[in-house]
């Protein structure tokens, strides 16, 4: 039987609701694909291309080859040995170094080279070398290396090495990079008094002081103080230099710590955006001298590299700035495009680590030069596809 | 999505061979369950002829009572009715054909479910993620079931034109078509981004779920107007609001183009275009795309006018107003089928026709639904005829089931009943082998001999050796006399395939339950410069090794690995600028008499979650074999 009297009144209005909750859901289901916003992030540490200077040579860490997500990308150490203009490809064998090298060494003695995990590996292998990488003897760190150029440091004389976990936590080990044991977690700095004063909000490097003492580095939340900690007397204690009264209103993070065979050489960012600054401070003889503040206008340090004499180069996009224990800011020219790291040169003038996929170009800038010039071309050998 | 994809090659010979070979043997079920089920059929219906012409009674004639109480005769079935069961009957079937492309077997999960669901939601994906995986551990199973299940229905639609037979097919087909909308289509997009019918929303199979629910409809209501004022009501509803989608500002479909490129639907169908099929139809498409580009403002006002149009004319249920209405939306789904969804099944792996044709079909079973109904001025359906009064009551259930009964039953079944069971036959074919693999958390070797190749059968006296456990102490090969050894190499520092396979040789040790006391699972350094023993300690710590009673992982000094891996075969290279130590992957199957049985790469290919099970299966099957045998 029909009965269409009815169908009328029970569907009419049924549609006008039902379209409006269907429209109202697709709608809500469809559009409702914006992004949060962004938080400006503190500032970071610089990425772990980097350079060194020990006595027997400088060291330099660069990512060469293709893209980090399909493991193409293969970092690699090479070594200027001192006296020599040319630089060689050492990168220690036999382990994949996708996930970043590190280096560490007390200015004289041994070089360590410690593999940041990549993949399905979770500790880090280490390699060390005492003839400028022609050789090197594998050690190990069953933990994972922070990824920040200062997260190992070597100490002078003893062959103990520290390290900056992944999960804040510091880890020193024996003579001879054997035997490592907790030495304190960011948890446990911060519940000190001095890191209390500080406001520990990260750690970001660690380093042995020119005497042997261990030092950990962070961001401090409250503004002007600067967060370089003291392993001295049982216990921890802020060490960092003292900021003029024009810097004590801004938060400050140590990007980088590291010692050279006479100084302790902190890289200083305070501010944000377009009022972001760094200096570099520098403890030699128990005091610390600071540079004057370099203006970066946002733009984060690309690399940053400290010299022998605990001379500074930071390398932003395409700007290159250097500057001396207690001397100001000079600005070298442009570097070449591609420029992967900055290092101190073998006559006093800089080299330019130029990487374009397997190829390095090294470009010199001779002391008072104004224009780099091209120089040493090395093909590495890079395998692909053996990492993935 | 983890766990969704295999990662297997969706070409590999050896499981588009398997899947082929499944699809065979089961065809040939299928074809012994129709021919039994007919001989079974005409075997009793001859044997009751000759029973009741020497008893002096009339056999009965198909479809119609035997003797005994008098039942009433079906009613007739409506047009409406009989266009969507055929209709949907034909698409299920077609679907199931679809199903059997060698491809699909890997692909599915990879190319047709993680696409869809790669817009949806998290949860959706959270969802969807269960079945691929489900499907991707067991993929010959999988896809040989929904081949089975959707040709089963689809025959059991079309042999059952009334009953409860009837009814139950048009369930069956709810039942499947919400798994398939659900896990197969992500819920049709419906919670994704760029939502759109042109382009097949709201899943097509949530119309298969539609006209299952009509198709199980009870007989009285077969002849009720309010089926077809229904059917069109809600389908114009949806056009409504799919009308309003479609003009919501923001979602690109107003622009053809814009500076980044091609608009949204512009884009959809270029994409479309480029997938392999014919010049003729790839042609149009980019003719359309092309004209989408330039006019898109037109062409989206056309859509969002017609399809509000058409709703509306739908919802009035008028039926002067419904019948132009209905040809405007077929020729409107056949030009959207064509130039938008490229016939559904063209582009990459199709499995169904999308949503053009199910619409069209719909539609006109809502139309023909109302003309029976007599609303069009036409003559309506004859009603069904009153039944008549029983003569006695209905038997009950024991009277039915006896022999006599059944007998009865079955010579008095017509061949569409027979052709109906046995559709429900098929359906039971491909879901009883993925019901019973379900059941099984590891996935199929399949998928590892895929990867692996095939195993070398091998016997021979393994070398000797004698190196350091983990725990510092020497272990020998011949200490090890008395169990199946599954003998593997490992770079401790390796950051790919190594973990992988110790996670494989874990798993197998899991695998093998009692057996594993009698499997020694061994693995030897392959890394000339990180072999020491803290190294192989890291390892077993980062792959949680340290608890498994017969896991052992030996070294020893630079000579004497290098004199095992010369023994074994191994070459442990070391390559220049950052790289791993290069070595091959490979097993050895070694049996309690010190023999090497079998040899298996162990390269992990992808490893997945699926194939780290299936590697572990495969690896504790030869282990089990080898045991077997010694």
């Amino acid at each position: 039987m029909t009965r269409p009297a009815r169908l009328g009144p029970v569907l009419a209005p049924v549609p006008l609701v039902a379209a409006l909750l269907i429209s109202v859901l697709l709608v809500a289901g469809c559009a409702g694909t914006t992004g949060q916003a962004r938080q400006a992030s503190p500032a970071a540490p610089p990425p772990l291309a980097t350079a060194r200077v020990t006595a027997t040579g400088t060291w330099a860490v660069v990512v060469m080859g293709g893209s980090a997500a399909s493991h193409g990308n293969f970092w690699q150490v090479f070594v200027r040995p001192a006296g020599a203009s040319d630089w060689r490809l050492v990168t220690p064998p036999a382990v994949a170094s996708n996930g970043g090298l590190v280096l560490a060494s007390p200015g004289t003695g041994p070089v360590v080279a410690a593999f940041r995990p990549s993949q399905l590996l979770s500790y880090s292998p280490l390699a060390i070398t005492h003839d400028n990488g022609t050789a090197w003897s594998p050690g190990l760190l069953d933990a994972r290396l922070a990824d920040t150029p200062d997260a190992l440091a070597a100490a002078p004389g003893t062959g103990r090495l520290l390290a900056l976990l992944a999960g804040g936590q510091t880890e020193l080990s024996g003579p001879a990079g054997t035997g490592w044991a907790r030495l304190v977690s960011q948890h446990q700095l911060a519940g000190t008094a001095d890191a209390a004063r500080c406001g520990l909000r990260g750690l970001t490097a660690v380093a042995f002081g020119v005497s042997g003492v261990p030092m950990v580095a962070g961001t401090c939340g409250r503004p002007g103080t600067v967060g370089v900690f003291a392993h001295a007397s049982g216990g921890w204690q802020l060490a960092g230099p003292a900021l003029p009264a024009a810097d004590a209103a801004a938060s400050v993070s140590v990007l980088r710590l590291t010692s050279t065979t006479h100084a302790t050489v902190a890289l200083l960012a305070s501010g944000r955006g377009r009022a972001a600054r760094l200096a570099v401070a520098t403890l030699a003889a128990g005091h610390w001298s600071l540079s004057p503040p370099l203006p970066v206008n946002g733009s984060a340090p690309a690399s940053a590299s400290i010299g022998a004499a605990g001379t500074a180069v930071l390398l932003t996009s395409r700007r290159a700035e250097t500057v001396s224990p207690g001397g100001s800011w000079r600005a070298l020219p442009p570097p070449p495009a591609g420029t992967a790291v900055l290092a101190p040169g073998a006559d006093g003038g800089w080299d330019a680590l130029v990487v374009h996929r397997a190829r390095l170009t090294v470009w010199q800038l001779a002391p008072g030069a104004r224009r780099w010039v091209a120089g040493q071309v090395i093909s590495v050998p890079i395998e692909y596809g053996t990492s993935g | 999505m983890p766990g969704m994809n295999s990662g297997v090659n969706v070409n590999d010979p050896t499981v588009i061979a398997a899947f082929k070979s499944a699809l065979l043997h089961q065809g040939l079920i299928a074809l012994l369950i129709f021919a039994v089920l007919g001989l079974a059929w005409i075997t009793v219906r001859s044997w009751w002829q000759a029973t009741a012409g020497a008893g002096g009674q009339a056999a009965p004639a198909a479809g119609q009572a035997a003797a005994g109480p008098a039942v009433p005769l079906p009613a007739a079935e409506p047009g409406w009715r009989q266009l969507l069961r055929v209709g949907f009957g034909a698409l299920w079937i077609f679907d199931g054909i679809l199903q059997a492309q060698p491809k699909l077997a890997i692909g599915l999960p990879s190319q047709v479910i993680e696409p869809i669901a790669a817009s949806s939601p998290a949860w959706v994906q959270h969802v969807v993620n269960w079945a691929g995986t489900t499907w991707s551990y067991h993929p010959l199973e999988a896809a040989a079931a929904t081949v089975w299940i959707q040709i089963g229905i689809g025959v059991w639609l079309l042999a059952a034109p009334s009953g409860a037979l009837s009814r139950l097919a048009g369930l069956a087909s709810v039942g499947w078509g919400l798994v398939v909308w659900a896990f197969g289509e992500s819920f049709g997009g419906i919670f994704a981004p760029g939502l759109t019918w042109l382009f097949g929303a709201p899943g097509a199979v949530l119309i298969y779920c539609v006209v299952g629910a009509l198709i199980a409809l009870p007989q009285r209501l077969w002849h009720s107007p309010l089926v077809g004022r229904a059917v069109l009501a809600g389908t114009g509803l949806f056009l409504v609001g799919m009308a309003i989608l479609q003009a919501w500002p923001g979602r690109g479909f107003w622009q053809g183009s814009s500076h980044h490129g091609p608009g949204t639907l512009a884009g959809m169908t270029a994409s479309m275009a480029r997938t392999p099929q014919s010049a003729v139809l790839a042609g149009l498409i980019r003719a359309f795309t092309s004209f989408e580009e330039a006019h898109g403002f037109a062409v989206n006002l056309f859509a969002v006018t017609v399809l509000a149009v058409i709703g509306v004319l739908f919802l009035t249920g008028r039926p002067r107003l419904v019948r132009p209405a209905v040809i405007a939306f077929s020729v409107l789904c056949l030009a959207d089928w064509v130039l938008v969804e490229d016939l559904g099944f063209l582009g990459g792996l199709g499995t169904d026709p999308n949503s053009m044709i199910p619409f069209i079909l719909l539609a006109a079973g809502g139309y023909l639904a109302l003309a029976a109904g007599g609303y069009l001025g036409l003559s309506p359906s004859p009603a069904p005829a009153p039944a008549p009064a029983p003569a006695v009551t209905a038997p009950g259930w024991r009277d039915r089931v006896r022999p006599a009964s059944l007998r009865r039953d079955v010579a008095a079944a017509s061949f569409r009943s027979v052709a109906a069971i046995g559709a429900v036959g098929l359906i039971i074919l491909g879901a009883a082998p993925m019901a019973a693999a379900q059941a099984s958390p590891n996935a199929d070797p399949i998928l590892a001999e895929a990867i692996a190749g095939s195993t070398a059968s091998l016997n021979f006296p393994a070398k000797p050796f004698l190196l350091t456990n983990q725990r510092g102490q020497p272990v020998s090969l011949a200490s090890l006399r008395g169990k199946v050894v599954l003998l593997t190499f490992l770079d401790p520092v390796c950051t790919s395939d190594c973990p992988l396979i110790a996670q494989e040789f874990r798993a197998a040790g899991q695998l093998l339950g009692p057996d594993a006391r009698k499997v020694e699972l061994v693995a030897i350094v392959a890394n000339p410069v990180y072999h020491q023993l803290a190294y192989t300690q890291a390892f077993d710590r980062q792959e949680h090794l340290t608890s498994v009673p017969d896991w052992l992982f030996l070294t020893g000094s630079v000579p004497q690995l290098r004199q095992v891996w010369a023994n074994y075969g191994i070459a442990a290279q070391i390559l220049p600028a950052g790289s791993m130590v290069a070595h091959n992957d490979v097993a050895y199957v070694i049996d309690r008499a010190g023999h090497v049985r079998e040899e298996l790469s162990t390269d992990p290919g992808p490893g997945t979650t699926a194939t780290r099970s299936s590697f572990a299966v495969l690896l504790a099957g030869a282990a089990r074999q080898v045991l077997g045998a010694s």
